[in-house]
């Protein structure tokens, strides 16, 4: 390994950067080479943030019942906040995509560049072969170009997932109109696929991602744009090969150039204002769903009482005594009496009465419910 | 009244053909009654009974008079309040041990203190905090009461103690158990409906309302499992929405009461797994008091007049009437839309196939995809020590 990085010293490259200049004492030491263009870079700073949003975003709602979900739900300020956020990453995602198909589109129609991420048999064999030099079986590890088999794992997974995520996502955020073609169904199965498939992108990107360009070697390509030929030689060897025998580049006359761009650039912007307007539908093309009527109370009036049955207007008493009793009687109206003898009297007596009176219907009680 | 004077004070008339003794007891009577007309007219102010109430079985002394069965009093409101205390009933009573003069305390001799309500209510408003004096805890209950917060903001048509429970007729509505009797709880929706008649006629011919009121079931629930006893909450709070599935909840995910009727017990799990479900145990988690336009159980099912989901006109299961349901807050809802909501249903191969084949696929394809990159980085991490090991060896 380490003969190898001492091996091309001072070999001129077309593609030498204005950051190896920069680094004027390790030129010569170190050439570099241009590996991402800033818009790609930009483009994975952005994929990174809107990924990274999704994930911490989306998991909590998957997991929702758990203290860990429902303290991420909580930090963001509860679950419709989460959800809006969710949204606003998945749309910078969309838009990051639709640019992407745009850019591949350039390079593939326009520039005509080599298709360096496309997978083949080789990719397969170069997996087996690295996998079996791990393990001591193979005694070299596979040599590869521009896009080493896991880089080509890593791109097609993405691609993969943001599309599933894209259609799920799309499924769950307009259910009334995909309703209208598909089968209902097609919603909670939408569900079940977003966060399979969240879960999967998520393990994927910790597990192989991360290993790769920060475990395995902190790879800060995709921040500087720049490999070192040691780097080069060492992870993308028939890359540099392909360099330095200047077939890397595919340079096209200015002529050609414009005539082919003259035909994409009409049809990219029909599929990008297609694209966009897509996006547009996505967000905004279904209401129902997200703003509802107030909910139905109950129809009938809570307050409603029973009629009461009417109390029996007051009537002559029908006592066993034969006097009158009652308390619209003025001398019973306690507190309208007057302290003349004769009314202090007659109360005496109607008192006095009324115990005989209770005494007499007792004795009868007794008899009825005590015969002797 | 004067006729009543002579006529008993012609029993106190004397004959010769009296015996002696039976004079003189007259007589001494006689005198004693004098006397004491001769105490009340001198310190009328501060009469003393003519009998103390010890001297009484205590409550027969007041039935005397209250067991009149048209014994009233007129009020200034033109109403007029009822003083009749039925014996047979006040026996049959919780209360049938407690003296009238524990709860109508100002009652200690006669004639009584008039009575300064001026409306049947307003006697009733006066009285029913009495019942604290033995209820403490249940009277405490009601003071965080939706109806006494009605009554607080002066709403006098509020339910008080003595509404639900007539002192002087309550019969025991526990055992001893303090289980709910059966005929108490088919009381219970009788003293709602007092107030909440309309709302009492939904009930009488919900599910569950039916079952009680025909056939007296005494698994359905009746008003207080919901609403609660004497704490009755207010329904119409964002909280009590939100707690509401836990409520239906408590019955229905207890598998000894749901199996005798055939009904799914995993209906709180299957609406908690939904996206509705998710929301608002979220709210009712995070912002109990903050409202959400999701459905939760009675959104769909009804609130008082819950029908069975195969119920022929109203059931759930008839997809129109869930359509309609589904409508309600999504107008725009076409026929397919209802199945987007699983009914309750986990997914099987007969139900929601695609939803479960979708699940299953994930459950390979996510340790397939793992898996073999997770063998793949564990070799390459093996691979590096051992070259670091061989470099160092080598250096």
């Amino acid at each position: 390994m380490s003969k190898a990085i001492t091996k091309p010293k001072s070999v001129p490259s077309t593609q030498k950067s204005g950051t190896a200049k920069k680094t004027g004492v390790e030129q010569t030491k170190n050439r570099y080479y241009q590996r991402f263009h800033w818009a790609q870079r930009i483009a994975h700073a952005l994929l990174l943030t809107s990924f990274t949003t999704l994930a911490i975003t989306g998991l909590p709602q998957k997991y929702s019942l758990s203290a860990w979900g429902q303290f991420l739900i909580n930090a963001f300020g509860g679950i419709e906040a989460t959800r809006v956020i969710h949204h606003v990453a998945a749309v910078v995602l969309m838009l990051l995509s639709t640019y992407h198909v745009l850019d591949v589109g350039y390079k593939i129609f326009v520039r005509r560049v080599r298709l360096t991420m496309l997978p083949g048999i080789r990719d397969i064999k170069d997996a087996f072969q690295a996998f079996g030099y791990n393990l001591g079986f193979a005694k070299k590890h596979p040599q590869m170009g521009r896009y080493t088999f896991e880089e080509k794992l890593e791109y097609w997974a993405l691609v993969w997932g943001t599309v599933i995520m894209g259609i799920t996502g799309f499924l769950m955020w307009n259910p009334i109109a995909s309703t209208r073609l598909l089968p209902g169904e097609i919603i909670p199965a939408a569900k079940a696929a977003h966060g399979g498939e969240a879960l999967l992108a998520v393990a994927a990107i910790i597990l192989w991602h991360m290993y790769s360009v920060h475990i395995k070697r902190f790879n800060k390509t995709m921040f500087t744009g720049n490999m070192s030929e040691d780097e080069m030689l060492h992870e993308h060897p028939l890359e540099l090969a392909d360099i330095k025998a200047g077939i890397a580049e595919r340079p096209v006359d200015p002529k050609t150039l414009r005539k082919r761009q003259a035909i994409y650039w009409p049809i990219a912007g029909i599929i990008s204002l297609a694209m966009l307007f897509g996006i547009y539908g996505f967000v905004g093309a279904e209401k129902t769903a997200i703003s509802t009527p107030p909910l139905e109370e109950d129809s009938v009036p809570v307050y409603a009482p029973q009629t009461p049955t009417p109390l029996p207007t007051p009537t002559q008493a029908q006592g066993s005594g034969a006097f009158l009793f009652m308390w619209n009687d003025p001398i019973s109206r306690i507190g309208d009496i007057d302290s003349s003898t004769l009314v202090r009297l007659q109360y005496t007596v109607q008192y006095t009465v009324k115990l005989f009176d209770w005494y007499s219907q007792e004795a009868l009680c007794l008899k009825k419910y005590h015969p002797v | 009244m004067l006729g009543l004077f002579t006529e008993n004070v012609m029993t106190k008339q004397p004959s010769i053909k009296f015996l002696r003794p039976v004079r003189i007891v007259l007589i001494i009577l006689g005198i004693a009654l004098i006397l004491s007309v001769g105490v009340l007219l001198v310190n009328p102010a501060n009469a003393t009974p003519l009998l103390s109430p010890q001297e009484l079985p205590q409550n027969e002394a007041c039935l005397t008079c209250h067991n009149r069965p048209d014994f009233q009093r007129p009020l200034p409101s033109g109403e007029t309040l009822s003083l009749t205390i039925d014996r047979d009933h006040y026996r049959d009573s919780v209360h049938s041990t407690v003296e009238c003069t524990d709860c109508h305390a100002n009652i200690s001799e006669f004639p009584h203190p008039d009575l300064t309500a001026q409306s049947v209510r307003d006697f009733s408003l006066e009285m029913y905090t009495v019942c604290q004096q033995c209820h403490a805890d249940q009277y405490d209950q009601t003071l965080d009461s939706v109806h006494q917060k009605v009554l607080a903001a002066g709403n006098t048509n509020a339910a008080i103690c003595t509404d639900c429970h007539n002192p002087h007729t309550q019969t025991p509505l526990t055992d001893s158990n303090g289980d709910l009797l059966p005929e108490a709880r088919l009381q219970i929706p009788q003293k709602c409906a007092q107030c909440h008649s309309a709302i009492y006629d939904l009930y009488a011919q919900s599910v569950h309302g039916a079952a009680l009121t025909v056939e007296n079931n005494q698994d359905v629930p009746t008003c207080i499992d919901c609403h609660g006893i004497h704490n009755i909450e207010d329904p119409t709070t964002t909280s009590f929405y939100l707690n509401s599935p836990l409520l239906c909840a408590a019955c229905h995910t207890d598998a000894a009461i749901m199996e005798k009727y055939g009904i799914s017990t995993n209906v709180l799990d299957t609406y908690v797994a939904d996206f509705h479900g998710t929301t608002v145990t979220l709210f009712e988690t995070q912002s109990p008091d903050q409202a959400t336009n999701k459905p939760v159980c009675i959104t769909c099912h009804g609130v008082h007049n819950i029908m069975r989901v195969d119920d022929p006109v109203y059931g759930l299961e008839m997809k129109q009437n869930l359509l309609a349901r589904c409508q309600t807050c999504h107008p725009e809802a076409t026929s397919n839309f209802p199945d987007a909501w699983m009914s309750h249903y986990i997914p099987s191969p007969e139900h929601y196939p695609i939803v479960y084949y979708v699940t299953l696929f994930y459950k390979f394809f996510i340790p397939g995809v793992l898996g073999p990159m997770a063998v793949f980085v564990v070799s390459d991490i093996i691979r590096r020590l051992i070259e670091r090991r061989k470099g160092a060896k080598r250096a």
